[in-house]
């Protein structure tokens, strides 16, 4: 028994250290940078799923062919935005020169440059005017351009062209329109559908009615008479004109999303997948997307950038300059309905792929981005908790915002 | 394994453990100390990664967040870390938003645990009476419990759905007052349907708790209240509530510290919202953590939650003092 005990115990140790070892070898070990045969290995983070990370797999796999000596490895992080943000700076906080290169949605760009996670891209020769200047812009927190626009999502209202002959000029015209339309159609149950649950969400959408109202996101200024103005309408739309249902503070862009395709709405602001997802429904062929009244809209991009510690910069910028040129952007386009960045990209070409485009790059002219700065997380956080108050009714417009704005201008004192 | 042991020599007699031959007996005593410091040495090692890995989940986290809260530690700011002292603190303490979610977190403890805890016993109740099929409800009452707290968070939120949500559908059917309420756009309805989603998965936690509480009280203690002239009210609050008290205490400390600590089902249902009525202070702790990256305030609230749930945790054991006497 002695022999026994001895013997397992032994065996149990030998086992746990041998294991152990292996763990600790997997965990620390990461993709080599440069093989014995020259060729030249690079990581791209990404988060997409399904028709976006295929679009991302077929153009690095086009990229590889046309760089023989560059391997390009994906590193699919969280599909969920924030998540992702947060296996990226584990990263980046680690010091880790990989991965080399990776996307970050552009009110991201600011705090990393911020911590100097970022390489110069003008170093390396990037060209930013050729870029859709709003989309370009969060690229650049402090001049230097640290990031550049992958594909340039933007904001704007959708509308139901045999409802509504004419787009509207003014909010009041809006509103008119949208009780027309619902008298003109029985299936229509609301005028305007929103994105006013607690998130991100809410705060794209107050962008895009306050710009076209004459206000915005200025941090020094938040409750100005035009977004008081702006609020107030997304908040009477509910509670006054009764053109938005009060089940609007719980909806998300899926939920505006499913209210336009399936023709229950007049009005809604989303993004330009409701092309693609309104596709062979109720409502095909009869969708308009339009900048706000007064020529609003909110620009949300995704950027990529070099990791300012990558060994492999000069790789890496070829991988982001093939996946911000024309040919991989129409590419992309045409997968995904992803808008491109590029200037260039809106040509004929892409017009013959999905004339929707037209009305996309409309909307994006005029459009803004959110503010670019390291705290944005932070200020958002407050603009949500004001904004999701007023869509409850349990706060005015007003108060609302000055309470924001309070806070916001402590955030930027810290 | 059952003859392995570290408590003394005679745990581990040689003829029951196959131990050495009867000639070699003269030697038996270093030999058996021997055996002894192998099997120490076998325990140990068996238990040192346990011990490792609780060290480092537990112990590592809590010492880490200490540190943190007397330190500026801001994640997007590496490299900068220079001691605050107990500026973090003040700093909590006096942000309204930190007593206001405080406040609203002890309200909601207080009124979970007890109507929970009320419901348990109920449930226990009917429970411990003989009916046809009774396994399998008792079965089935757990289902609830072993569901991820987010799953049900999430089947909550579309539940309460006001366009097809099942709640103001079955209220509208019975003709009932609340089938044209957006449950989780108000104040109170937010918490109202909060509730509910938390109860519906801890009040059979409770209920299976306090149904082994009352199993192991005898029956002969009923028959001999009866003979006294106890009618069946008097023998529940003198005889089954004192003999449950074990039990009551156990569930007691257990809900006011899950209800104190309640994120999960508030970040899937609300997100804290609407504006910031349904923000506890797990909700300002993730905030303080994953919002603001500034791992110093949020290693102050950390260890801020921990004292008051400690204090907690020493307040419920107070108001459920179990004396000998109630134990059987």
């Amino acid at each position: 028994m002695r022999h026994n005990i001895s013997r397992s115990a032994r065996r149990i140790t030998l086992f746990t250290a041998a294991t152990t070892a292996v763990l600790l070898t997997a965990a620390c070990s990461g993709p080599t940078d440069e093989a014995d045969d020259g060729v030249t290995t690079i990581v791209l983070a990404d988060a997409g799923l399904g028709t976006e990370a295929d679009a991302t797999a077929k153009a690095v796999e086009a990229f590889e062919s046309a760089n023989p000596d560059i391997d390009v490895k994906i590193e699919s992080l969280s599909t969920d935005g924030t998540q992702y943000m947060q296996q990226l700076r584990q990263r980046l906080v680690a010091g880790s020169t990989t991965p080399d290169v990776f996307k970050a949605a552009d009110i991201e760009i600011a705090s990393l440059a911020e911590s100097g996670w970022l390489y110069d891209l003008d170093s390396l020769g990037a060209d930013p005017d050729s870029f859709v200047p709003g989309a370009v812009k969060a690229g650049q927190p402090d001049g230097t351009t640290v990031a550049l626009p992958w594909f340039a999502n933007v904001e704007g209202v959708f509308y139901r062209t045999d409802l509504v002959p004419e787009f509207p000029a003014t909010p009041a015209d809006l509103v008119a329109a949208a009780k027309a339309g619902a008298a003109a159609d029985p299936a229509i149950e609301y005028g305007l559908a929103f994105e006013g649950a607690k998130y991100e969400g809410a705060v794209t959408v107050f962008n895009l009615v306050a710009t076209g109202m004459g206000g915005g996101l200025d941090l020094d200024n938040i409750a100005s008479d035009e977004n008081v103005a702006a609020l107030e309408f997304l908040h009477d739309a509910i509670y006054t004109e009764g053109i938005s249902p009060e089940a609007v503070n719980q909806w998300h862009e899926g939920e505006v999303q499913e209210a336009f395709s399936s023709g229950q709405t007049v009005f809604s602001t989303n993004w330009p997948f409701v092309f693609g997802a309104s596709a062979d429904g109720p409502v095909d062929g009869k969708i308009g997307f339009a900048p706000f009244p007064g020529g609003g809209g909110t620009i949300g991009s995704e950027m990529l950038g070099i990791n300012a510690k990558s060994e492999q910069a000069e790789a890496a910028w070829k991988l982001v300059q093939y996946l911000t040129s024309v040919e991989a952007q129409l590419a992309r386009a045409e997968a995904t309905g992803n808008p491109p960045s590029l200037l260039a990209a809106y040509n004929d070409e892409l017009f013959e792929i999905a004339p929707y485009f037209a009305q996309v790059a409309a909307v994006a002219e005029n459009a803004t981005s959110r503010p670019s700065t390291p705290k944005y997380t932070e200020i958002s956080a407050e603009l949500q908790t004001a904004l999701s108050s007023v869509f409850a009714n349990l706060a005015e417009p007003r108060a609302a915002l000055e309470e924001a704005a309070e806070k916001i201008s402590e955030i930027n004192g810290s | 394994m059952s003859t392995v042991s570290t408590r003394g020599p005679r745990a581990v007699p040689p003829s029951r453990a196959g131990g050495p031959p009867p000639r070699r007996r003269t030697h038996q005593t270093p030999r058996r100390r021997t055996q002894e410091d192998s099997a120490r040495r076998l325990g140990n090692a068996l238990v040192a990664p346990v011990l490792l890995v609780l060290l480092a989940i537990t112990a590592y986290p809590l010492v880490n967040n200490l540190w943190n809260s007397f330190h500026q530690v801001i994640l997007t700011k590496p490299g900068e870390t220079p001691w605050v002292g107990i500026d973090n603190y003040t700093r909590l303490l006096g942000d309204p938003d930190f007593t206001d979610s405080l406040t609203r977190t002890l309200v909601y403890t207080v009124i979970s645990v007890v109507l929970q805890i009320g419901l348990g016993v109920v449930v226990a109740l009917v429970l411990h009476h003989e009916f046809r099929g009774r396994g399998f409800v008792r079965a089935a009452v757990l289902i609830p419990w072993a569901v991820p707290t987010v799953v049900s968070a999430l089947l909550w939120r579309q539940m309460f759905d006001p366009r097809n949500g099942f709640v103001n559908y079955v209220l509208g059917a019975l003709n009932l007052p609340g089938s044209d309420i957006t449950w989780l756009a108000g104040e109170w309805t937010a918490w109202v349907a909060i509730f509910v989603a938390d109860s519906w998965k801890t009040v059979p936690f409770v209920a299976i708790l306090v149904l082994a509480g009352l199993q192991v009280i005898p029956s002969e203690i009923y028959e001999a209240g009866t003979i006294d002239g106890a009618n069946r009210w008097q023998s529940f609050w003198r005889l089954t509530v004192p003999l449950l008290k074990p039990a009551l205490l156990t569930a007691l400390v257990f809900r006011v510290l899950q209800s104190f600590l309640i994120f999960d089902v508030i970040f899937a249902m609300t997100v804290g919202g609407p504006g910031d009525t349904t923000e506890t202070v797990t909700y300002l702790n993730w905030e303080a953590f994953l919002v603001r990256s500034d791992f110093g305030a949020g290693g102050a609230t950390s260890i801020t939650i921990v004292v008051i749930s400690l204090a907690l945790a020493g307040l419920a054991t107070l108001a459920i003092r179990v004396r000998k006497e109630d134990t059987l």
